[in-house]
């Protein structure tokens, strides 16, 4: 139990994007494709968060409680870098998202349907 | 010092520029990027000479390497910078005409944009910002392909789209994985302090790399995007998508196997997966008997497996004959992508029927494009003979019995590919036209850049000691982990 509890974010991670590798894989729906994009994207963003994380520690803020705690040692607060590579993936990720859903309207203009084992336009 | 991050900053700042300037002219947008590229050329070819000397390490924020974010512009990073502007450049320059399609600006923002991602990817020092200026690239090159809207683009993006997020995804992963492991995301810190780990530890991270890398630069099984996308995009963009946008993945791929993680004993591995892909490519570019676009998309495949079959090779040998391949394969089929697009422009059909005689209604056009074929099936005195010649000779100079049959493969794949693109200059040369229609020769716009790359191609051929000196630097850049490292930390 201790050991789930030490490592439940990873467990969360790992299992946000088991869904979401599912998701892409398996359905055959353009918007729930998207969908299992989005659950990967969240996973790699629980994953980079998991990995910086410091129990019991405090944001990475210029903060009284970092500017106290920093006269005694190294100051309490968790590895920042991980956070601010999160905010970088998050706004690609959204970008992805958005254009991948805008493709995805102009697809059901053209064909009709969303079902990507109805639509084989390609398939030489 | 700050000529460097302009070769970054020029495209990006053109491509917001390009929205603005459509306010006041919207003719004008057009000559964006053909300005821009060219100053990027410019200045990546004065910078040649500063980068063979010793590599330049451009810091940004005024933070020592390993705690910023740094540039590395070495041989390698040079080479296939300037190989970029200067195929980007002849691409845009194609595009004036080319592009009709309004609104034009989304157009030249995002192939400045994919410019931009290309240039930034090659020269950065940092993982992560690897990773962002291959999403930038990536982004941009799943617009462009979906750009004209019709149906089978939409269908081609939305495939890469969804192919090619999960291989970034991958590569997200795996540069966790690695801030978990080494607590950096410099290049150089992390190649430093890969022996300090036990070997195994990296395998999946490797793999994570590879696999993620391998989408975008379509290796088998990844490529299933390629043909969609290659053949579906206006002509520019499968130019420049096959030129330089696959070569990055390939160079990521090399980077992180050699620089990175120091896993020579990966050759096998490499060089089968890359023989595989060439199969493959070749013999699906050979039974593509009708679409002439998918055609020569499958045949980019084939040659991304040549180049990675030659890095695989794991020498420095092997890694200058991949980058002279790499650059000739991009030379000559941006110049295929181009001439067949004004061909099939003037036809109005992708089919390759539909293009028999036109030898004679477009020669300029079609002697370039014969030049382009005779030079990726590898024919003297052009670029591609001295690039197959020197992964053959490298490969014999492993010594390894396992090459020795792959070259074999190499070689027969070889003429499966003659097959094909002769078949090409037969029905341009050799067929009479079905309606004697006259279509006429391709713009100015259209030669321009054709001719420009015919002549580069034939040049190379003649006299590759212009561009020996910089392959071979950036082929040591590769395999000397302890300069590169030595560089840009500074010394121990």
């Amino acid at each position: 139990m201790d050991l789930l509890g030490q490592s439940v974010y990873y467990v969360g991670a790992v299992a946000l994007l088991l869904i979401g590798f599912y998701m892409v894989l398996v359905k055959a729906n353009l918007i729930k494709i998207m969908l299992g994009i989005s659950f990967l994207d969240t996973g790699v963003h629980v994953l980079l968060i998991a990995i910086g994380y410091v129990r019991g520690r405090t944001a990475p803020i210029l903060s009284e409680a970092m500017r106290t705690s920093a006269g005694g040692g190294s100051p309490e607060v968790v590895d920042p870098v991980p956070q601010a590579l999160v905010l970088t993936a998050i706004v690609i990720g959204i970008g992805v998202l958005a254009l991948g859903l805008s493709i995805a309207v102009r697809v059901y203009e053209h064909y009709g349907t969303l079902d990507a084992r109805e639509i084989r336009g390609l398939r030489c | 010092m700050l000529i460097a991050p302009l070769l970054i900053a020029i495209p990006l700042a053109a491509a917001f520029l390009a929205p603005l300037v459509r306010l006041v002219s919207r003719r004008a947008v057009r000559f964006i990027p053909p300005v821009a590229l060219l100053a990027n050329l410019v200045l990546g070819v004065l910078l040649v000479p500063r980068a063979l000397a010793e590599p330049i390490v451009v810091s940004i924020g005024g933070w020592r390497p390993p705690f910023c974010i740094n540039l590395v512009v070495g041989p390698l990073g040079i080479l296939l910078a300037v190989l970029t502007s200067l195929v980007g450049l002849l691409i845009a320059v194609y595009a004036v005409t080319y592009i009709r399609k309004e609104p034009s600006d989304r157009y030249h923002m995002l192939f400045l944009l994919l410019v931009t991602g290309a240039t930034g990817a090659v020269l950065t020092g940092d993982i992560f910002n690897l990773f962002v200026f291959f999403e930038i690239l990536c982004m941009a090159s799943y617009a462009l392909t979906a750009y004209r809207r019709d149906k089978g683009g939409t269908e081609a993006g939305f495939k890469y789209l969804v192919q090619g997020t999960v291989g970034s995804t991958l590569i997200l992963i795996a540069i966790a994985l690695v801030y978990g492991r080494f607590g950096t995301l410099n290049m150089a810190d992390i190649a430093d302090r890969v022996a300090s780990v036990d070997s195994m530890s990296l395998f999946v991270i490797l793999a994570l790399f590879l696999v993620g890398f391998g989408v975008e630069a379509a290796i088998f099984p990844l490529n299933a995007w390629l043909p969609d996308a290659h053949s579906s995009a206006p002509a520019s963009i499968s130019a420049i998508l096959s030129a330089i946008a696959i070569k990055v993945g390939v160079y990521a791929m090399a980077r992180t196997t050699y620089t990175l993680f120091d896993t020579p004993g990966l050759w096998g591995f490499l060089c089968a997966i890359g023989v595989v892909t060439l199969v493959v490519g070749e013999v699906s570019a050979y039974r593509q008997r009708e679409d002439v676009k998918r055609m020569l998309a499958y045949s980019s495949i084939g040659q991304i497996g040549l180049i990675v079959f030659a890095f695989g090779l794991a020498t420095a040998d092997g890694a200058f004959g991949g980058l002279f391949q790499l650059v000739n394969h991009a030379l000559a089929k941006a110049l295929l992508f181009l001439a067949v697009g004004y061909m099939i422009y003037k036809v109005g059909s992708k089919r390759l029927a539909s293009l028999e005689g036109l030898g004679r209604e477009m020669p300029v056009t079609c002697l370039a494009c014969a030049v382009a074929t005779f030079s990726l099936v590898g024919l003297p005195p052009f670029a591609g003979f001295m690039s197959k010649l020197s992964i053959v000779y490298a490969a014999v100079a492993t010594d390894r019995p396992l090459v020795f049959a792959l070259v074999v493969i190499v070689l027969a794949a070889t003429v499966v590919e003659g097959g094909y693109f002769f078949r090409l200059i037969q029905t341009l040369y050799f067929r009479k036209r079905p309606n004697p229609r006259p279509v006429g020769e391709a713009p100015l716009s259209g030669l321009i850049p054709v001719v420009v790359l015919g002549v580069l191609i034939v040049v190379i051929g003649l006299f590759p000691q212009v561009l020996t000196p910089i392959l071979r630097g950036g082929a040591d850049e590769l395999f000397h982990r302890a300069d590169y490292v030595r560089y840009v930390l500074g010394a121990p």
